[in-house]
């Protein structure tokens, strides 16, 4: 609305965000908890003097580099790129209450790139005090800039007593921050476990007893953050606003999810313990491959889960899903929406001036004695700034298909009860007129119920083709 | 449509700075941005040159390049991250709208730098590993065509953050009903391509000054008396049509395409003026240090030459700012948005970077003992 909407087809522009933010959090959680488990396992190897220990853990920090220094570091990148584009007001938001946590965020990953390439690079040159002291530099960099993150988007879900004369702080110790941070502790360690199996699977195929001193040691490590895990996310839950606890409620999808999780998180610690832990030697490559896939499902999961109770929010309580300012609604709904977006009210005056008024403002009850097609085509532009953050005309979460059936009037009674309708959507913010533009666009797009469903003895008949009955000519 | 409507109204957060503190960590953070981005501008280029055609010492200075460009390229884009982060704060009406009239494009940087980076990478191993295969080369020309692509779309998201009126020309021509497609580029714009050109000028002449500093200090072990010469030559060169590149560039720009506004405040304003006439002429002082190692690279003109690089590359970031916030002053004076001050945690991120700067220095001063031991070890 203050933005331009970027329009892509099928998707919706914020699903890109999910796809980059998925990638991401594969290589960043690595990035975090290999750091911790690398100065761990370093420190032990040198205070054992186990030499092909060292030797192994040198040859997974250049794979750990590789990952995480190039693809990890460019998709955090990306996902500024793609907030910015996707979801401009709240990032501009975000960026005004949390400059600084960013900017704080930037220090510890100059220590982070500066210590991870020296702790590889001068390998065996350094004298092993200082190695370990630069491996421990990156693991507590690395680890701050995830609580520094977390503060971020757990503030994104549950903004607590922050108001804006408050400032960062108040925002970054919202209710959600330090569940966030157990949980994603937790979930680093597991997840960087996750990569020296994968890693050590291949490289240590032929040396038995190296690849089982690596496995005992590491599920020491994911064991913890499999607990780590299961205790941020419950106490996740137990301090998830009221609104969220809610979504959950109402969509069974996500309660399914959720209890997937904490049966893998226990899963996966039961076969660390007897596994691993227990009977060293047990990964081969094919199981390795295995467990990570499931680790990366779970991840995402996770984040899917974390990301869906935040609805209808970006920011809670402060930026609603379409990038509207809670603040902005009510006089959205005095004087309208397209009036009141900075883009749509650009696009009304260049297509349909006739609708202005001498003061330059959008009279609302000119919209309906618009042609029918011109009514149309302003309904597809509140379309596209009010629903397509969440919704495709057909594709994801296709309102076409969520409409099959639908009459005008039971449209209407949705598209202007919005929030009461589904509490995880956003309220209706625009004029009833634009309302009624909005309804006669869903009505236009919306399929018909599925041929053959029988209710009460009537067997439904998919709508008639009128496109086809125009070119033919029998509509009679 | 006015372009002065599609300005999106101020943020009620109000800016955590004053408008100056964000100016100026944004030019700091894109000055420092500038001197790796610059090396691996240019850099890249040279070594997908010299990796296919050099010998002998060229070929060696490819190698030598692609042994530090993936750190070079690390640190550059984490130092990038603080005038992205600055820009958003204090330049976000402009800054959103123009990413997202270009989207798609934009978005790409992303997937580029990936691809680019990881390129680097082969290259740079497969010279380590001795084994200069044709994948490695074929991985040298991409990256460096995509770093070249990659500096084109900055350019262009940079020069429509300020052309306020093309956005309603690309608006117009790519939205669904009002929604943009994000299809478009900034190419009807004159200023787009002296912009991006200058910018190659700037990196040639950063990058010789990189091969001098490389000469002269790093592998000091392996460096040989005859390639401590030609790369003084060579830098000589490369630097003198950096220059010279960016002289053109920078003409074009200044006299043919900047707006009439824009310079007409520049002739009003003495102290900007000096200001540009130093950010023309500073790369003079770098040439004639440059020019005392002609025959050989030299610790004093190497100092030298650094020193006037770096202030060659302050001076542009301040005039560029200068320009950028002038151009802007047409649609909107950003020094005049309110403050809601964040005086603790500004205070703890500045508490932070001296910190983190004391630990790198730290970092860096062991690596230094350890290279200094190696050199003496193997002159024994």
């Amino acid at each position: 609305m203050h933005y331009p909407w970027w329009y892509v087809p099928y998707l919706t522009s914020p699903m890109l965000i999910a796809l980059i933010a998925t990638i991401h959090i594969f290589t960043s959680l690595y990035a975090v908890g290999g750091g911790i488990v690398l100065a761990g396992e370093v420190s032990y190897a040198y205070k054992v003097n186990n030499t092909s220990l060292l030797d192994y853990l040198r040859s997974h920090t250049f794979f750990f580099i590789l990952l995480t220094v190039v693809f990890g570091a460019i998709t955090g990148v990306g996902i500024w790129w793609i907030i910015g584009l996707s979801s401009p007001l709240a990032t501009e938001s975000l960026i005004h209450v949390f400059v600084f946590g960013w900017a704080m965020e930037y220090v510890c990953f100059l220590l982070e790139i500066t210590s991870a390439f020296i702790f590889f690079y001068y390998w065996g040159k350094l004298d092993p005090k200082t190695h370990k002291t630069i491996g421990w530099i990156y693991a507590v960099s690395a680890y701050l800039s995830l609580v520094l993150i977390t503060g971020i988007t757990a503030f994104q879900l549950d903004i607590g007593n922050w108001t804006p004369e408050k400032g960062m702080w108040s925002a970054f110790f919202n209710p959600q921050t330090f569940p966030q941070i157990v949980a994603r502790s937790g979930a680093s360690l597991l997840m960087a476990s996750l990569y020296i199996y994968l890693h050590a699977a291949f490289k240590l195929k032929r040396d038995i007893n190296l690849r089982a001193l690596v496995e005992t040691r590491t599920a020491t490590w994911s064991m913890v953050g499999a607990v780590l895990v299961t205790i941020g996310g419950a106490w996740w839950y137990y301090d998830l606003p009221a609104s969220s606890k809610a979504a959950m409620a109402g969509a069974s999808a996500l309660n399914i999810l959720t209890a997937l999780v904490f049966v893998a998180s226990a899963i996966v610690f039961f076969m660390l313990y007897f596994g691993p832990h227990r009977n060293p030697g047990w990964i081969n490559p094919g199981f390795a491959i295995l467990y990570f896939v499931i680790g990366i499902a779970a991840t995402s999961t996770g984040e899917f889960i974390r990301e869906g109770v935040r609805k209808p929010y970006i920011i809670y309580n402060y930026v609603v899903g379409n990038n509207v300012l809670i603040s902005e609604i009510p006089k959205l709904q005095a004087t309208g929406y397209l009036n009141g977006g900075v883009w749509t009210k650009a696009f009304v005056r260049a297509h349909y001036p006739q609708v202005f008024d001498s003061e330059g403002n959008i009279e609302n009850a000119k919209l309906l004695q618009l042609p029918e097609n011109d009514q149309l085509a302003l309904g597809k532009v509140l379309f596209q700034y009010h629903c397509n953050d969440c919704h495709s005309e057909r594709g994801f979460s296709g309102v076409s298909e969520y409409t099959r059936g639908w009459s005008e009037s039971m449209i209407n009674t949705v598209v202007t009860h919005l929030d009461k309708a589904h509490y995880f959507m956003p309220p209706w913010c625009g004029s009833q007129e634009e309302a009624m533009l909005l309804t006669k666009f869903l009505e236009h797009i919306s399929l018909s119920s599925p041929a053959g469903m029988k209710f009460s003895g009537e067997i439904t008949q998919p709508k008639p083709d009128l496109t086809q009955m125009r070119i033919g000519g029998d509509a009679k | 449509m006015n372009p002065q409507n599609l300005i999106a109204p101020s943020s009620p957060l109000g800016n955590p700075a004053p408008f100056w503190f964000i100016t100026f960590f944004k030019v700091l953070g894109f000055t420092l941005h500038m001197i790796p981005m610059n090396i691996w501008y240019a850099g890249m280029l040279l070594i997908a040159i010299f990796a296919t055609f050099g010998k002998n010492h060229a070929k060696e200075l490819a190698h030598r390049l692609s042994g530090s460009m993936p750190i070079i390229i690390a640190i550059g884009v984490n130092l990038g991250i603080i005038p992205l982060l600055f820009t958003q704060v204090g330049y976000y009406q402009f800054y959103y709208p123009a990413g997202v009239l270009i989207a798609w494009p934009w978005l790409s940087v992303i997937f580029f730098l990936i691809f680019a980076y990881y390129g680097v990478y082969v290259y740079s191993l497969s010279v380590r590993n001795n084994k200069e295969t044709k994948f490695a080369l074929v991985s040298a020309w991409v990256s460096s065509i995509l770093f070249i692509v990659i500096g084109f779309l900055f350019a262009n998201n940079f020069s429509l953050m300020v052309n306020v009126n093309e956005w309603t020309k690309i608006f117009s021509g790519t939205n669904v009903a009002g929604a943009v497609t994000g299809q478009a580029l900034n190419t009807s714009d004159p200023t787009l391509f002296p912009r991006w050109l200058m910018m190659f000028g700037i990196a040639m002449m950063t990058t010789s000054v990189y091969i001098a500093i490389d000469a002269m200090y790093f592998k000091k072990a392996s460096t040989s008396a005859e390639y401590k010469t030609w790369a003084g030559k060579f830098a000589f060169g490369f630097f003198t049509a950096g220059m010279v590149w960016f002289a053109v560039m920078g003409s074009w720009y200044i006299f043919g395409e900047i707006d009439k506004y824009t310079l007409a405040q520049l002739h009003g304003d003495p102290i900007m003026h000096a200001v540009f006439l130093l950010t023309a002429i500073s790369p003079g002082l770098v040439w004639i240090a440059m020019f005392l190692q002609r025959n050989g690279v030299k610790k004093s003109s190497t100092i030298m030459a650094v020193c006037g690089q770096l202030a060659v590359l302050t001076l542009n970031a301040v005039s560029r700012q200068w320009v950028q916030n002038t151009e802007l002053m047409r649609y909107r004076d950003l020094s005049k948005e309110a403050v809601n001050m964040q005086w603790s945690p500004m205070v703890i991120f500045l508490v932070l970077f001296v910190v983190g700067l004391g630990v790198i220095a730290w970092m860096i001063s062991k690596v230094m003992a350890v290279e200094k031991n190696v050199a003496s070890t193997q002159n024994q």
